[in-house]
């Protein structure tokens, strides 16, 4: 039995000077949360701008203050913002900043890995806002519809920009998710398993998960996408035998889910503030999650119900609408929770505990409208008017955005060591209570009136004037809550309160560390025993293990180069079956037998031979790492290079056949089966590329001797790669070559 | 058009079937198991269902969705009843054996499990296999009996009688959750396929003479196997998250687990003694 638990081996070195310079160079967990934070905030600003643009030009109805091409540029750009930049960044930051802390960790699984995602980001957003310059911002909407999306309908480099910077940013997303999937698997500190860690890493543990699951459908999108783009294929072009339905089935098989990325950590936000400010344990902390795990399951099968106007059937439109309604039920069992927290309990009405309320209530109501849109009919009148802009602002603003604003008054103090000014936070609550639900419940009626969302103007229908005006100017009035904030942090920063360890008498591991906590988080930790270990330690005459047991701690923590390895193929399978998908979709169809098949140009005895050495390079692997844990090195470095070899004779093995293949005629472009044939195969011969490049580090590692039993570790979690990439390689060629499924 | 006489089949073999399961049972194990009896009985009336009523006589030839229920009942919830009817102290007494302990054990592994659960599903439904499973009586009956075994190896390593092989429940938990996007991704698939991916079902031989009421009822067969791909999809993913729901349960109230020795007097406990 191991109790190795809070094993890091790159534990962030103390910066000894806090200058500027040296968050460049952070690895420091509490620094690079920081940073995802500041980064989030700055283009909250940014998209805030956009959209006050947005809300004047349509303050009057015929106004012209905006060209239609630079309002399309607006509401594209304000979408993405909020959703990558702000959303995105915004929860990492929080995860992690405050995950090592909570369950008693010095930082995260990889501190380096961490950096580099967070840099990913910043990268991904200069992309972005490039094509400003450029003079042709992305102008296709959040979700870059195809036909519009493509080449014939957006000539002007845009919507690149927009594939880049997204794949770019959705890279960086994956790697900080598993980062912080390992860290919760991995270094949680003696005495917190996993049914004791707080609400907060709990849910945040499933947001990773979700990440890992949902970003691949949208990397497989983009990738298509930008194939189609530069390559000429035309997988999103009906005129060209592709399928327009395909692009919004990927994406939102990315886009429902994503929005449960954001709900999740504002549920885990509030299941921490609504306990300590009603001075309680949270009511149900199983339920809670429990149904946050299903909800991981259940957001990934109603996608389609964004789709209900595209005809996919009736049965497919019952099916879906169906599903949607019960992923409403894990939510709303959520909302007893917190308001049976709320019943009873001695509640202190701070900001932070307000604003945890108005998310309550602003929640629900965007929920009912969600429940609205899943009954079919009522989608069909109501799609793409502004009532859905309505709903999803409900849901984004009025709840995630208000989770927000009570974790940041809740946890400033921690990583200031400043209280926030109350009656400045009052002010600015009411500001954006008001301004909020001015600005979006007047769109419902809109929506009702049949105003469509994504025009520039209107003309001056009875009541549209009115309305339009109130939402108008109540977006300024949350613009002001904004700027009470930021005054509010700057004077609290300059002159505020100091605030102790746990201002608040809050419950969790983060509160028993100094504000702000010192580079290595903690100097002693309290015993934990419950899911409460700082309020045990503060009363432990009511201590919660007295009245209550949650089940011990076992002392087991999985490797976290092999956890992470998994959770890496887990992510990776997605984007393969997603590409394999496609492959079937194109490939099944009898009508379009234009041009070559697979039965016509592949040499299926051929590759099958060179399959034989890809799939026999598992096996040597196998040898190679049974050597290394036996301690024979030269055996072990024998066997590793056999396996370089034999994966290496593979991709000469596909080289022959595009070579072939190219001669023959045979491009990317020719027609679906080639593009789909070439970038399912070609996305696969990458991968085995850079296992190829892994393996022969590790090979360099073990001829200068680094390669020692103990930091075999991470062979295994290669093999895990290694091995992954080799069944991969078996679903492609009985799907591909042996034509199974067609 | 439910109670028309044709869409039953009084006759069928699934009624002894169930009956010399309910007789064995109570031969069996007599008074240990009035528990597990309940559990017994509803998969013997599943049987019954599956075969007598509309279900069973629709799946033979006529409606892809028909066959589609009776696929699942066979695989997924009647190996459930039974592996839940079997009563824990005998089974344990069973399995001490070391043969059956040996078999156990190995069906304890998730692996052989997944794949004979998600395994069934996709390999019967290759056209040719699902054809010749729907025409010819004996591959039919074959199909039948593998649905019942791979279903109770597949349930195995969730509900087995005796706890020592069933997974932890995490382990459970990402086993279920695998499943279910092995059976989402066949359900997408023959949901929106253009396809006929069961071409036995496509020009059915009309010997009962309800064909037209069924297209005139929307059943036609491309609908109809839509309807089939979705009940591929969303029931056993709803079963698999119940379950989920149960192991959640489960593991949170799990409070006798192995605790290690904990150190006497946290507070202030020097971190670094923690680590390494
Ligand atoms: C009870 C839960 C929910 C239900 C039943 C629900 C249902 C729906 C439906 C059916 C639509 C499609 C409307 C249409 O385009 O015609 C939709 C749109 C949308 N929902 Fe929800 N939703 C729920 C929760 C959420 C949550 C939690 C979020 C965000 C965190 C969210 C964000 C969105 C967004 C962004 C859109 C619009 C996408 C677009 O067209 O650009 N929803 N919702
Ligand atoms: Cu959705």
């Amino acid at each position: 039995m191991s109790t190795e638990v809070v094993q890091q081996y790159e534990t962030a070195k103390a910066d000894s000077n806090w200058g500027l310079l040296s968050w460049f160079a952070s690895v420091d967990h509490k620094r690079i949360g920081l940073l995802y934070m500041l980064l989030a905030v700055f283009f909250l600003v940014i998209g805030g701008v956009e959209a006050l643009l947005i809300r004047v030009q349509l303050a009057v109805p015929n106004n012209t203050f905006l060209s239609p091409q630079f309002f399309n540029q607006l509401f594209t750009m304000h979408g993405t913002t909020m959703v990558f930049l702000v959303g995105m960044p915004v929860f990492t930051g929080f995860a992690n900043y405050l995950i090592p802390l909570m369950i008693g960790a010095k930082d995260v699984a990889f501190p380096r890995l961490n950096a580099m995602s967070f840099w990913m980001l910043p990268f991904g957003a200069v992309l972005l806002y490039w094509s400003f310059l450029t003079g042709s911002a992305p102008d296709a909407g959040w979700f870059s519809y195809a036909p519009l999306s493509t080449k014939p309908y957006s000539s002007l480099p845009g919507v690149d920009y927009w594939i880049i910077s997204l794949a770019v940013m959705g890279i960086g997303s994956v790697a900080g998710a598993i980062n912080i999937a390992a860290t919760v698997i991995c270094c949680r500190a003696p005495g917190m398993s996993l049914q004791r860690v707080p609400l907060f890493v709990w849910i945040m543990l499933m947001q990773a998960i979700l990440i890992l699951i949902t970003i691949p459908p949208l990397n497989s999108a983009l990738a298509m996408l930008l194939i189609d783009r530069w390559l000429g294929a035309a997988f999103f072009e009906p005129a060209r035998g592709g399928s327009a339905l395909l692009w919004q089935h990927f994406f939102w098989m990315f886009g429902h889910p994503e929005v449960y990325v954001f709900a999740l950590p504002a549920f885990a936000m509030v299941s921490e503030v609504i306990p300590v400010f009603s001075r309680k344990p949270i009511y149900g902390y199983a339920f809670v999650a429990g149904s946050s795990s299903v909800i991981v399951l259940l957001s990934y099968g109603v996608w389609a119900h964004h789709m209900f106007a595209v005809g996919l059937g009736m049965g497919a439109n019952i099916f879906f609408a169906a599903a949607t309604l019960l992923i409403a039920i894990p939510t709303g069992i959520k909302i007893f929770n917190w308001t049976a927290t709320l019943w009873g309990g001695s509640i202190r009405c701070t900001t932070a505990m307000l604003f945890a309320i108005a998310f309550l209530v602003q929640f629900v109501v965007g929920g009912l409208t969600g429940i609205m849109f899943a009954t079919v009919p009522i989608d069909w009148q109501l799609t793409d008017t502004y009532f859905v802009v309505a709903h999803f602002h409900y849901v984004l603003i009025g709840g995630i955005v208000f989770a927000l604003f009570a974790a940041t008054y809740y946890w400033f103090p921690k990583i200031t060591g400043k209280m926030l000014d109350e009656r400045l936070g009052k002010i600015q609550f009411w500001l954006w209570v008001i301004g909020f639900n001015g600005t979006f419940g007047v769109q419902h009626f809109l929506g009702f009136m049949g105003m469509p969302r994504r025009v520039y103007t209107y003309a001056d229908h009875p009541g549209w004037a009115t309305l339009n005006a109130i939402s108008s100017v109540s977006a300024f009035f949350m613009a002001a809550g904004t700027l009470v904030l930021v005054w509010n942090v700057i004077s609290s920063l300059l002159r505020g309160s100091t605030a102790g360890a746990n201002p608040w008498d809050a419950f969790t591991l983060e509160w028993f560390t100094t504000s702000p906590p010192p580079v290595e988080n903690f100097e002693s930790l309290p015993e934990i025993k419950s899911r409460r270990p700082v309020w045990d330690a503060n009363h432990p005459e009511q201590a919660d293990w007295k009245t209550s047991t949650t089940p011990a701690d076992n002392g087991h923590r999985p490797d976290k180069a092999k956890t992470s390895a998994w959770a890496f193929v887990v992510s990776e399978a997605i984007f393969f079956i997603l590409l394999l998908v496609a492959y079937v979709v194109f490939n099944a169809r009898v009508e379009d037998a234009s041009g070559p098949t697979s039965e016509t140009a592949l040499n299926v005895l051929r590759t099958g031979i060179f399959s034989v050495f890809l799939l026999s390079s598992s096996v040597s692997f196998w040898l190679a790492e049974r050597h290394l844990s036996r301690g024979d090195t030269t055996g072990f470095r024998k066997y590793l290079a056999m396996t370089i070899l034999l994966g290496v004779v593979f991709l000469v093995g596909q080289a022959i056949e595009y070579n072939e293949l190219i001669q023959d005629g045979v491009t990317i472009n020719r027609n679906l089966f080639a593009s789909t044939f070439f970038t399912v195969t070609g996305f696969h011969g990458l991968h085995v590329t850079g296992g190829l490049v892994a393996l022969s580090i590790m090979l360099l590692m073990a001829r200068k001797g680094y390669l020692t039993p103990k930091r075999s570790k991470v062979f295994g979690a290669i093999g895990v790669y290694w091995h992954f990439v080799d069944v991969v390689w078996i679903a492609v060629f009985t799907i591909i070559y042996l034509g199974f499924l067609q | 058009m439910i109670w028309d006489h044709a869409l039953w089949h009084w006759t069928s073999l699934a009624w002894l079937v169930a009956l010399v399961w309910v007789a064995l049972y109570l031969i069996v194990f007599r008074r240990a198991a009035v528990h597990g009896l309940r559990s017994l009985v509803l998969g013997a009336s599943l049987m019954v269902l599956a075969f007598v009523s509309p279900i069973g006589v629709l799946a033979d030839g006529y409606l892809f969705s028909a066959h589609m229920v009776q696929h699942l009942l066979l695989l997924l919830v009647i190996p459930m009843c039974l592996l839940l009817s079997l009563p824990k102290e005998k089974m344990a007494q069973w399995f001490e054996n070391a043969r059956l302990d040996r078999a156990g054990r190995m069906l304890s592994h998730p692996v052989p499990g997944w794949v004979c659960g998600v395994g069934a599903m996709w390999l019967w439904h290759v056209p040719v296999l699902c054809s010749a499973a729907t025409q010819n009586a004996g591959i039919g009956c074959l199909r039948d009996t593998s649905f019942l075994l791979a279903g109770l190896a597949f349930w195995w390593p969730i509900f087995a009688p005796v706890q020592r092989y069933r997974l932890p429940p995490l382990s459970g938990i990402s086993y279920l959750f695998s499943a279910c996007i092995g059976c989402t991704l066949l359900g997408i698939y023959i949901t929106f396929t253009t396809i006929t991916v069961c071409p036995a079902f496509a020009n059915p031989v009309d010997r009962l003479h309800v064909l037209t009421s069924l297209y005139d009822a929307g059943l036609t067969p491309a609908i109809d196997q839509q309807l089939g791909g979705l009940l591929m999809w969303v029931p056993p993913c709803s079963l698999y998250v119940g379950v989920i729901i149960s192991l959640l349960c489960r593991w949170y109230s799990n409070t006798e687990t192995v605790t290690p020795p904990e150190s006497p007097g946290g507070y202030g406990r020097p971190f670094s003694t923690s680590a390494k």
